[in-house]
């Protein structure tokens, strides 16, 4: 099999234990049993039992003992050194310089996180000794793809040679929720972009008609409304601007199953939005919010600019850590007038109070909400025990619990709503994503039109 | 011609099943050979009974791991339930004891543990290598004619030496405790011998 060309091929000197193999042992057990036997009770007999074992060791084994290699050379191959969750991948790895006179076997012990979709256990039965492992990553994430152990036999499978390859790592990508609108901002900064600005200029899209001035280009004439008219008129063009976005994404609560957790929803929505704004010719940064701090990539354009923003996140780290906290998110990484978007489950009152403060500084702002997950009662609320409360105390306390933990839960919804009220007070829409249907429907109240911001 | 009428895949899956099944049936029947060649005569109580159950055992045991060698361990988790564990529990307790080798030496010591002929001993010995090779074949799932056909020379000569064991064993001149050590001691200088000319 002629191997494709792929990214990231890796070539490994591994180091080589050789040993008997299950087989060679037995041979041996068998022989030595015999002598010992043979010698202990006299009988000669019992040393030609011995004796098929130990030729067979003797010649199969040993002989060649001295050019069983010390290391191998073991190249490998990953499909892809980038992949986006669920999506199919492989590892090819081969063993080139060993496939003759040996017996190749690979097994493949996967890492973390990585599930496999071939046979974890491939004889190399090509001429390249090479072997290819199909696998899948469901969550995103850095990960390792794990260790591939190379097993040689040689020509009798009296020895056997064991080496471990530590297989590379893999960036995993959230797979991006989908996102063809964008939000674009009424005031945009006098950059060349695709968005149609409010001031005239030089764009494509229609913006309004004139009378027809000297000077003005014979193309720019609208001929149906000068002839309505009876007088030239000339079609006028909005100026085409572009704007700066923020993508910030709260890291500090990771709650719901994984697969569809805050964070996940958070990161692919990022993904998304940051994909649909660069395609537009939008210059894009993202500020990762986490606790102990936030890391952020300043805004740029282009299509790397995607590969750079999810590698960032990808450093999302939702655990807790003692670090210093902070209401104000970094001036570097906020470009004045630029739009922000938050992906967040506003469970972190510091992270709404950075909202608070970038609405305060001017920006303009649109939160993601992606909290899909309520706490669930520890005990299920007997209602009907009121009415007719049956004898004993046991009853009666839980009845207590449950009452408590539906009050609890009563005012956790209460809480929410009055953060997502107090920021939509300030003038910061906030809409709801539950990750599974496009984001343009959430974003279409504030994507058909200019976000207009006051400052 | 469908499959269901007997057509190619059927018939290259049945092929399939009787190659994988065939080298492990093999094992068991020449396993359970060398444990009744070894007990024959059937040994009284005591240690040949011990030598007995362990050999026999070991063959049980081994037959089952070669049954079981397809079957996957469960994928590693962190909270296994009850059933899965046991299950994990015995198939690493099939797999892992080195069966194959206690069971040579039990058989063996089963067959020195009482009085037998010298050419009993040359076929449990012959037996006993055709069992390690079914063995090794089964788990191993190399093709059976190409090993065999590799290993013939070397596998002759061991055959050989085991008859040359045998016969200087039945020599009626080589009585006495001198002329028995004389006699392993010719045995092993001729396997040495044989050991070192071979060609590799």
């Amino acid at each position: 099999m002629t191997p494709p060309p792929a990214v990231g091929t890796a070539t490994r000197e591994v180091p080589v234990r050789w040993r008997l193999s299950r087989h060679g042992r037995r041979l041996l057990t068998l022989a030595i049993a015999g002598l010992l036997l043979a010698v202990l009770n006299r009988r000669p007999e019992l040393v030609g039992v011995a004796a098929p074992a130990l030729l067979l060791l003797g010649a199969g084994g040993l002989g060649v003992a001295a050019a069983r290699p010390p290391r191998v050379a073991v190249r490998i191959w990953p499909g892809s050194g980038r992949l986006f969750e669920g999506e199919p991948s492989w590892l090819d790895v081969d063993a080139r310089e060993l496939a003759t006179g040996y017996d190749l076997r690979w097994n493949f012990h996967p890492g973390k996180g990585i599930v496999p979709e071939s046979a974890m256990t491939v004889t190399a039965a090509n001429a390249a000794g090479a072997a290819r492992f199909a696998f899948t990553v469901p969550r995103w994430g850095k990960r390792q793809a794990g260790t591939a152990e190379l097993i040689l036999h040689d020509r009798w499978r009296l020895a056997e040679g064991r080496a471990v390859v530590a297989l590379p790592s893999l960036d995993v990508f959230p797979r991006p929720g989908v996102q063809e609108a964008v939000v674009t901002l009424s005031r945009l900064p006098n950059r060349l972009g695709e968005h149609a600005a409010r001031a005239q200029g030089e764009g494509t899209e229609f913006f309004g008609l004139r009378e027809y001035v000297p000077g003005d280009r014979q193309r720019q004439i609208n001929w149906p409304a000068s002839t309505r008219r009876g007088r030239l008129m000339v079609s006028t063009h909005p100026a085409e601007r572009s704007q700066d976005v923020v993508l910030l994404v709260d890291a500090t609560s990771d709650v719901g199953k994984p697969g569809t957790s805050a964070l996940d929803l958070g990161l692919r929505g990022a993904s998304a939005t940051a994909r649909a704004h660069l395609e537009r010719r939008d210059r894009v940064g993202v500020i990762t919010y986490q606790w102990g701090g936030a890391e952020w990539l300043a805004p740029s354009l282009g299509r790397r600019q995607v590969y750079k923003i999810i590698d960032a996140m990808l450093h999302a780290d939702a655990s807790w850590s003692r670090g210093s906290s902070f209401a104000r998110l970094p001036r570097a990484a906020l470009p004045p007038g630029a739009l922000v978007v938050a992906f967040s489950p506003l469970l972190d009152q510091r992270f709404v109070e950075s909202l608070r403060d970038l609405r305060e500084r001017g920006f303009a702002l649109v939160v993601v909400d992606v909290l899909n997950e309520v706490p669930q009662p520890r005990l299920p609320v007997l209602g009907w025990s009121l009415s007719s409360p049956p004898a004993g105390r046991l009853a009666t306390v839980t009845l207590a619990v449950g009452g408590v933990d539906e009050m609890a839960r009563r005012l956790w919804r209460m809480e929410q709503h009055a953060i997502r009220f107090s920021l939509r007070e300030l003038g910061v829409p906030v809409v709801h994503w539950n990750g599974t249907e496009p984001l343009d429907l959430p974003l279409a109240p504030y994507s058909r039109r200019p976000l207009v911001v006051r400052r | 011609m469908s499959e269901r009428e007997g057509g190619p895949g059927e018939l290259g899956a049945s092929r399939r099943a009787l190659a994988l099944a065939g080298p492990r049936v093999a094992a068991l029947l020449l396993g359970v050979t060398s444990v009744v060649w070894a007990a024959v005569p059937l040994p009284a109580a005591g240690w040949p009974s011990f030598a007995l159950a362990v050999a026999a055992a070991c063959v049980a045991a081994g037959s089952l791991r070669l049954a079981l060698l397809e079957v996957p361990e469960p994928q590693e988790a962190y909270f296994l339930t009850l059933p899965e564990r046991m299950w994990s529990g015995f198939l690493s307790a099939v797999r892992t004891p080195a069966w194959e080798e206690v069971g040579c030496a039990a058989m063996l010591w089963l067959e020195v543990l009482h009085p037998s002929h010298a050419w009993h001993t040359a076929v449990l010995g012959a037996a006993l290598v055709a069992w390690l090779l079914a063995v090794h074949i089964a788990e191993s799932g190399v093709a059976a004619a190409a090993l065999l056909r590799r290993q013939a020379r070397v596998l002759l000569l061991g055959l050989g030496l085991l008859a040359l064991g045998a016969a200087a064993a039945l020599l009626p001149a080589a009585s006495g405790g001198g002329a028995i050590a004389l006699q392993i001691l010719a045995v092993i200088a001729v396997t040495a011998a044989a050991v070192l000319v071979l060609p590799s």
